[in-house]
């Protein structure tokens, strides 16, 4: 079956106001919410100057070089002395170089993370990766921990600690307008330091190939002001309600955990506030009739995906859980 | 300088062989593997947040060591081969063993201070970071 790519979710565009109408076509392909030149938090600001500081050194090199070729050609002066051949070669190919990037090497060591377990962050998150989706695991204040699935919400000028793993094949998980990517491997747990500091809504994605559906494991990254993310992280700690008998009768229930209604199994993302979520499955508008072919067949949108296609419901059947899902908020 | 008197510190036909070329890359290489499993057997022992202290003082006295034999080779390349680095000595279509002296001198010259430069920027992190993070 073709992938069915018509519902995958629009992701907000909110181009910096500065770009006229011309640029704005021409970057009609660049999204900030998947942007690392839109940096949104602390580190992937040092990134973005980082870049910006080897794109302007690039270009004024590229414009050195050129022009003393362009010079070479068209001036019509004699040749200089070989001492001054020589100096020129000495200075632009030995010292210039070799001082140039020992500079950029020092620049960049000091943007590696220097903190400590001495140091604790305002708030962990329990990243795992899975083909081809991320539970997402947020430690409360109390030291619970509130299950949720392709969606991160973060608090605004926090520092936040994440700790990645995997249960199946390296991923690596990446926010591209908060910071660096890291690598979630299997068997080990890294963790990646990250303060955002502008509430919005970003796009994080799997960065290392881990499959078929590789590139449609994407998850939202919502960083809200801090009272919000109290807020949410109260309400997702809420167990849910609802008549699950269609769920349950059609074996959901077997890999999808809905705390406080079924939780006989957690091979699959955990349902409990799946309606208040802004995707489904990370990649497509959470809407009843997109829900309704999610279920039928996920691996139209997601080939390879692990949840068994769903074809054989009746109407009677998928409505009663489409009700079901829809009421989880 | 003229290709008339080209050679005054040696004799023709003879200066380098290939030891000679490969030396400084030798010292470049040895510095940098003994940095770094200086620097990872330390931080393995002394674990994640230890201070890097002590392994960056043997850094430093291994880039001291191997700055000085690179320095000592190159100059006594330079004194074979004391010539410009943009003169018509690139001239080597004649197979003859004088040519190969020049250009294996030649290609000593340059790797040695390429080693130079590598040996320095394995050493700038040590400088830079203070911890085994
Ligand atoms: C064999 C285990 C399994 C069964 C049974 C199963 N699913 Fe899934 N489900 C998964 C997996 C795995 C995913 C994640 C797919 C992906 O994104 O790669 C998923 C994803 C989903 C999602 C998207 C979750 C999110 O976070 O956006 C929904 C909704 C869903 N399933 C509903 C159902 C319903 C309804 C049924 C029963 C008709 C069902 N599933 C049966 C394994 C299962
Ligand atoms: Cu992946």
């Amino acid at each position: 079956m073709p992938v069915i790519a018509s519902h995958l979710h629009a992701w907000r565009r909110n181009p910096n106001p500065w770009l006229g109408p011309a640029t704005l076509a021409l970057l009609a392909g660049c999204n900030p919410a998947q942007s690392v030149l839109h940096p949104a938090g602390e580190d992937a600001a040092e990134i973005a100057r980082l870049f910006w500081v080897m794109a302007v050194g690039a270009v004024v090199i590229w414009a050195v070089v050129f022009g003393a070729a362009v010079f070479a050609i068209v001036s019509r002066r004699k040749p200089t002395t070989e001492r001054g051949a020589d100096l020129v070669v000495l200075f632009g190919g030995v010292v210039f170089p070799t001082v140039t990037l020992g500079a950029l090497l020092a620049y960049g060591l000091t943007l590696l993370p220097d903190w400590g377990p001495g140091e604790p962050p305002d708030l962990r998150v329990h990243v795992e990766a899975e083909q081809y989706w991320w539970r997402v695991r947020i430690e409360g204040p109390d030291g619970a921990m509130i299950e949720t699935a392709n969606e991160v919400v973060l608090p605004a000028g926090a520092e936040v600690d994440f700790h990645l793993t995997s249960p199946d094949v390296i991923h690596s998980f990446w926010i591209p307008p908060l910071g660096g990517k890291m690598d979630t491997i299997p068997g080990r747990e890294n963790v990646l330091r990250l303060r955002p500091t502008t509430p919005g809504l970003y796009r994080g994605i799997c960065a290392e190939f881990c499959g078929a559906s590789h590139a449609f494991m994407a998850f939202e990254a919502r960083v809200v002001p801090p009272e919000d993310f109290t807020a949410y992280l109260a309400a997702q700690a809420e167990p849910a309600s609802g008549d699950a008998s269609a769920f349950v009768a059609a074996g959901c229930g077997g890999c999808h955990t809905v705390r406080g209604v079924v939780e006989l199994g957690a091979t699959g993302p955990d349902l409990t506030h799946f309606a208040s979520r802004a995707t489904i499955a990370g990649i497509l508008d959470n809407t009843s009739e997109i829900l309704r072919e999610w279920i039928a067949h996920p691996v139209a949108f997601k080939p390879d995906a692990r949840m068994p296609s769903y074809d054989m419901l009746t109407d009677d059947q998928m409505d009663a859980i489409l009700a079901f899902l829809g009421g989880l908020k | 300088m003229s290709k008339a008197a080209p050679h005054k510190r040696r004799r023709v036909e003879t200066g380098t062989d290939l030891c000679q070329v490969i030396a400084a890359p030798i010292v470049w290489s040895l510095h940098f593997l003994a940095c770094y499993v200086w620097a990872a057997i330390h931080c393995e022992k002394a674990g994640r947040m230890a201070d890097l202290d002590p392994a960056r003082t043997g850094i430093f006295v291994l880039t001291g060591i191997a700055l000085a034999l690179i320095g000592f080779n190159t100059l006594r390349l330079w004194r074979i081969r004391a010539r410009s680095l943009t003169d018509d000595d690139f001239d080597y279509d004649h197979d003859t063993p004088e040519e190969r002296h020049r250009f294996l001198g030649h290609v000593a010259l340059m790797l040695s201070v390429l080693s130079g430069v590598g040996v320095i920027y394995v050493a700038i992190p040590a400088v830079l970071v203070g911890t085994c993070r």
